[in-house]
This record gives C-alpha cells, sequence and structure tokens, in this order.
C-alpha cells in the first residue's frame, strides 16, 4: 500500500522575458503513513511579491495538515464527512493560510494583495480524497477502473475567469470544495499554465494522451524523481510553445 | 525504461477581438482620410510580425460616414484586408456605436459555441466630428458595457472633433484622446503593441498599455 508523488515548477517564458521569477509554488507531504496532503499556487502576475505568497499558502497547508495529524488523538472527531464538514474543513485551512500571508505582509511592510496567489489543496487517503480549489488550476482524479475526472470546471466567467485569489475578499464565497468517496489511483494537481494543453475546452474533460504517460511513469517507477522526467517535461520546447506562462504538475499514484 | 512525454490537447487559440469604428464623413476628406488608411495598413503589418498576437486578434471594421458600414466583419488578422476608404457623408456616431456594441455579442456568441476563449473586445473609435445622429441612448449602452466589463472603448479625435461630447460618450475612466495632427502611424503602431501585450497576458488580467506617444487628453 503506497503513495508516490513528485511535484515540479518550472517557469515560463513570458515571466522570463519580463524578468519575472517563477511564481509557480507545488508541495506535498506523506502524513501518518498513508495519507497524502498536496498544494499547488500561482502567484498572481499582477501583484508584486506573489512568488512568496505562493510558497508559503503551500507550506502554510503542509503545515496545517501535519499539526492536525498529530494532535489527532486530542481532536478525536469521527463525524462523517459530509459538505458542511468539508467546507469547515477548508474554512478553517483558509483562515490559516490567510494569517500567514498576513502575518509575512506586516513583516515585510507589503499589502496583502502584493502576495494574492491561487490555491488547490487535496488530502487523499486510501478510501477517500478531500479537495478545494480557490482560483484556476485544475485537479485531475481517476480511480483504478474509472476514467479521468476534472475535479471542478474551470470558474470562467465572461472573459474566462477574471480569477479568486485567497487574499480576495470572496475567497471563502468562491472556494469550491469536494469529496471523493472511493479510493482514488492517480491525482495531478496543476495551476493554469497547462490547462490548456491538459484539459479539452469543449467539454471540460481532461486529455487522456496528457494524463496517461504521467500515470505510467508512476507506475512504472519505484522511486520517481522530478528531475527525471517531470522537469525536463515542464522545459520542453514545444510546451513553451503552447504556453508562456509557469507550468507546475504534482502528480501521485496509489497502489493498495 | 523510456517513457514518452505528454501529449497536448488542440484547443482553439484565445481570440482577442478588436473593432475599429472609424469616421468617413466628408470631412475627413483628403489627407486625412489618406492618412487612416496608410495607419490601417500599417497595424495590419505591425500586428503580423508578432507570432502571438497574429494568432491571436480578430480584427472587423466599421465606417460612419455616408452610413454605417460593415466594411469587415471579425476576421483573423492575416485575413484581413486593409481597405481604401472614402470619406463622404455625416457622422452617424450614435447608430456607429450601437452597431458596433451588437457586433461584438454577436461575436461572443460565435465563441462560445465554438468553445474559444476571448479577451476582452475593444471598440476603437476614431472621428473628426461631432455626432449628428442622436447619441445619447448608444452612449448610455457603451457606458453600461464597459461598467459591465463587457467591451473597453477607446475614442480619439482628429483635429476638429468635438472632444466635449466624446467625453460625453467615453467611459469616464478612459477620457478620450486628441491626436497629434495626422499622425495615424504612431496610434496604430501604439494600438498593435497593445495588442501584443494583450495577447501575451492572462485572459480577464489587466495590462498595463504602452505610454501615448501620439495623442493628449484633450482638454
Amino acid at each position: 500500500m503506497v503513495w508516490k508523488a513528485i511535484a515540479a515548477s518550472e517557469i515560463g517564458t513570458a515571466h522570463q522575458k519580463r524578468n519575472q521569477p517563477c511564481q509557480d509554488y507545488a508541495d506535498f507531504c506523506l502524513l501518518d503513513g498513508d495519507v497524502l496532503v498536496g498544494a499547488v499556487s500561482d502567484g498572481a502576475g499582477s501583484a508584486m511579491h506573489s512568488e512568496q505568497g505562493s510558497r508559503l499558502a503551500v507550506k502554510a497547508i503542509l503545515n496545517y495538515f501535519q499539526v492536525v495529524s498529530e494532535h489527532r488523538q486530542e481532536n478525536i472527531n469521527h463525524s462523517p464527512l459530509s459538505y458542511k464538514v468539508l467546507q469547515k474543513i477548508f474554512g478553517d485551512v483558509l483562515e490559516k493560510v490567510k494569517k500567514d500571508l498576513q502575518e509575512l505582509a506586516d513583516e515585510n511592510n507589503y499589502y496583502l494583495e502584493d502576495l494574492a496567489c491561487t490555491l488547490l489543496v487535496f488530502i487523499a487517503t486510501p478510501l477517500n480524497t478531500m479537495a478545494m480549489q480557490i482560483g484556476d488550476g485544475f485537479l485531475v482524479v481517476r480511480t483504478p477502473d474509472g476514467p479521468y475526472k476534472l475535479l471542478f470546471e474551470p470558474d470562467k466567467g465572461e472573459y474566462a475567469n477574471e480569477t479568486t485569489f485567497v487574499t480576495s475578499d470572496s475567497a471563502l464565497k468562491e472556494m469550491r470544495v469536494t469529496l471523493i468517496e472511493e479510493p482514488i489511483s492517480f491525482i495531478c494537481a496543476s495551476t493554469d499554465g497547462l490547462e490548456k494543453v491538459a484539459i479539452k475546452f469543449s467539454d471540460y474533460s481532461p486529455y487522456d494522451r496528457f494524463f496517461n504517460p504521467l500515470y505510467a511513469y508512476l507506475q512504472e517507477t519505484t522511486e520517481p524523481k522530478q528531475e527525471e522526467y517531470l522537469i525536463p517535461f515542464l522545459q520542453l520546447p514545444d510546451l513553451n510553445k503552447r504556453t508562456d506562462d509557469d507550468k507546475t504538475l504534482l502528480i501521485a499514484s496509489f497502489e493498495g | 525504461m523510456t517513457l514518452g512525454f505528454p501529449e497536448f490537447v488542440d484547443n482553439p487559440e484565445n481570440r482577442c477581438p478588436v473593432l475599429l469604428l472609424l469616421d468617413n464623413s466628408g470631412s475627413m476628406n483628403g489627407a486625412a482620410i489618406a492618412e487612416l488608411n496608410r495607419g490601417i495598413a500599417s497595424f495590419k503589418e505591425d500586428v503580423l510580425k508578432d507570432e502571438q498576437a497574429s494568432l491571436t486578434v480578430d480584427l472587423a471594421l466599421v465606417t460612419f460616414g455616408k452610413t454605417v458600414e460593415k466594411v469587415q466583419d471579425f476576421v483573423s488578422i492575416d485575413r484581413f484586408q486593409a481597405p481604401v476608404l472614402k470619406a463622404d457623408g455625416y457622422t452617424p456616431m450614435g447608430a456607429a456605436i450601437e452597431y458596433a456594441l451588437d457586433l461584438i455579442e454577436e461575436r461572443k456568441i460565435a465563441y462560445k459555441s465554438n468553445a474559444v476563449q476571448y479577451y476582452r473586445p475593444w471598440i476603437f473609435m476614431i472621428t473628426d466630428g461631432a455626432p449628428t445622429d442622436q447619441w445619447e441612448i448608444a452612449a448610455r449602452r457603451l457606458q453600461q458595457a464597459e461598467e459591465e466589463n463587457r467591451v473597453l472603448f477607446f475614442a480619439v479625435g482628429v483635429q476638429g472633433a468635438d472632444m466635449s461630447k466624446l467625453r460625453q460618450i467615453a467611459s469616464p475612466q478612459r477620457p478620450p484622446l486628441l491626436l497629434n495632427g495626422l499622425d495615424f502611424r504612431s496610434l496604430f503602431l501604439w494600438l498593435s503593441s497593445s495588442m501584443k501585450r494583450v495577447s501575451t497576458g492572462k485572459i480577464g488580467d489587466s495590462v498595463s498599455l504602452p505610454p501615448v506617444g501620439w495623442g493628449t487628453v484633450g482638454s
């Protein structure tokens, strides 16, 4: 019974041209041996220090769940997971992330908006998976026998996004959460840089031929390494022709 | 072990619709219309120099003079043929603005039904006069569209334009600009650079536009 996961971000060519840093960040951690927590975040292009925002948001998430996990004994709370409970859990998480961002802003004399970033989080156990998303980007999962599934359709207004950020007043209202009540075998979290090469816009379905190789890599590799596969992929000139934005992949597979 | 990399979906390119709304009333006759024609041609040439912008920009052209005329419906810029406009007639600006707004809404429907994502449409109006028709309703519609982020409207006055009326028509956040002499070329190069910036930006993001070297906020 094992999770395999890797994550990487690569700077987009447009950011390079403008001497901007890579504003994407992704990371994950394994708790109690079989719970995988993953988070990705895309710092707003228009925000001054959003690369710090996205990094901190991801770190705050992992840290939050580590603490929760360590105190699990004290917090025995076996209420069944409902939509309401999920909203509460992720609402608390969002509070915490915002608080950390505010502290960073205060320490450095930034505005909170300078740290604006999106946020996608999942907590995957051998039995079920919880996920949340604020702003753009995408989460795709599959069960051992099922098709790839996009968890949240892009939150597009008229111009396809006007995206929400963790720092937006409407963040809690715009936050989307879901629970997958069956074991998953694969999950992929990503920012919007890869959206147009991975998701078919006509029906918002994940593109099998994008995700199959990622899944296969995890299945066929004992110890997946980002520099062996993810980074070379994210640096492909062919990919940079399709997208000039920062690119991020956090992929994980589970074998029961 | 060799593993293939992911393959990519061929989603349609994002589109950036731009509608040129040009005054070809009688008073534009002579050097003004000639320079305007040259400006349009240089716009196309300059956009085509940029790979991303040429893939993205959809251009339409509507004139108002003798009539309101759709000279060119939205086409990708490489298929746009720069016309030779002639000047004649009055200045039915109100009707022209309403027509432009309708054309844009139509275009959006076409984008949506083809799953094409698009940037906020631009209407770029150039005039040397004042509306000779009823313009108040058009102005109200336009400002409402601006407020609802459905369109970006730029008004450019050429010498002789009624700038105070243009100010009433344009959105308060984007007052009309007065062109320096007949420097249409600089104006269209600015429009082209703006399109290059928009087309590399994220949809929905506000981009900062290049400085306006070709005009002034006329008083």
